[in-house]
């Protein structure tokens, strides 16, 4: 499997991680009944402690990142694009999703934003390698 | 079933999602709110609200079954385990959306679990 195929495996298992980590502490501030539950006229997001919160945030805004880093990473493969700068961005994305939770969780500003666009960069420049 | 067939179908049950969770919105808000650029924020309830949460939970299960799926195509990787994988992660998606529709506790969450597991199975398998 090409570089980038096994950082996007991992990627997704980083996802997988983050969800896990913010529904342990969702379940146990909210409890199950309320988790279990339909929901109907309640926002959960909104009861959750403020870090719990952040983990959610934190999940959701990956589940965004995801969508352009799947694209970029089957552009690269399927066009045969693949370079060491294009392994370089892949492996940059990971490093940045990996630290954007911490970043978010303990509030580190404006670093958490300067992490996200480093893995946003990343892939932006990964669909551009595959264009010049 | 293979795997592309299973993303192919939960394609299509996205975008059943997608119509339902319309019908409801546009029953409860109507056209005119529909239509406009939606400047104040409304929102529906009951089985119209159940159908949008669907929905938004759908299309982030997309975002993860469907890199699985392709990332089994591209390195040419199905074997049996993944394709019973992506059948399973199928069906427990069809008995997600009727299951949050009318409310069934515990079903929803039971389903919701399953696919989740078949999708990381998936990610697990390609490694």
């Amino acid at each position: 499997m090409g570089a980038e195929l096994t950082i996007l495996v991992y990627a997704a298992l980083l996802q997988v991680l983050q969800f896990a980590v913010m529904s342990v502490f969702a379940n146990r501030e909210l409890g199950t009944k309320v988790t279990l539950a339909p929901r109907d006229g309640v926002s959960l997001s909104e009861q959750l402690s403020p870090r719990t919160g952040r983990l959610y945030r934190a999940l959701n805004n990956h589940f965004e990142g995801l969508i352009l880093f799947t694209i970029a990473v089957m552009a690269v493969h399927l066009s045969e694009r693949s370079s060491p700068f294009t392994v370089a961005c892949a492996s940059t994305y990971l490093s940045a999703r990996i630290l954007y939770v911490p970043a978010y969780a303990f509030g580190w500003t404006p670093w958490r934003s300067i992490i996200w666009f480093a893995g946003f960069a990343a892939t932006v420049a990964m669909l551009l390698a595959v264009l010049v | 079933m293979t795997e592309p067939t299973a993303l192919i179908l939960y394609g299509l049950l996205v975008l059943l999602t997608l119509l339902l969770q319309a019908t409801g919105a546009l029953t409860q808000l109507g056209m005119g709110y529909l239509l406009g650029s939606r400047d104040e924020q409304r929102s529906v309830e009951g089985i119209a609200g159940r159908l949008e949460r669907a929905l938004h939970n759908s299309i982030h299960a997309m975002v993860l079954f469907a890199p699985a799926v392709l990332l089994i195509i591209v390195t040419e990787s199905s074997t049996n385990q993944t394709q019973l994988a992506a059948t399973a992660f199928l069906i427990s998606r069809v008995i997600y959306l009727p299951s949050y529709a009318f409310g069934i506790v515990g079903l929803r969450s039971l389903a919701w679990t399953v696919g989740f597991f078949c999708t990381a199975l998936l990610y697990f398998l390609a490694l």
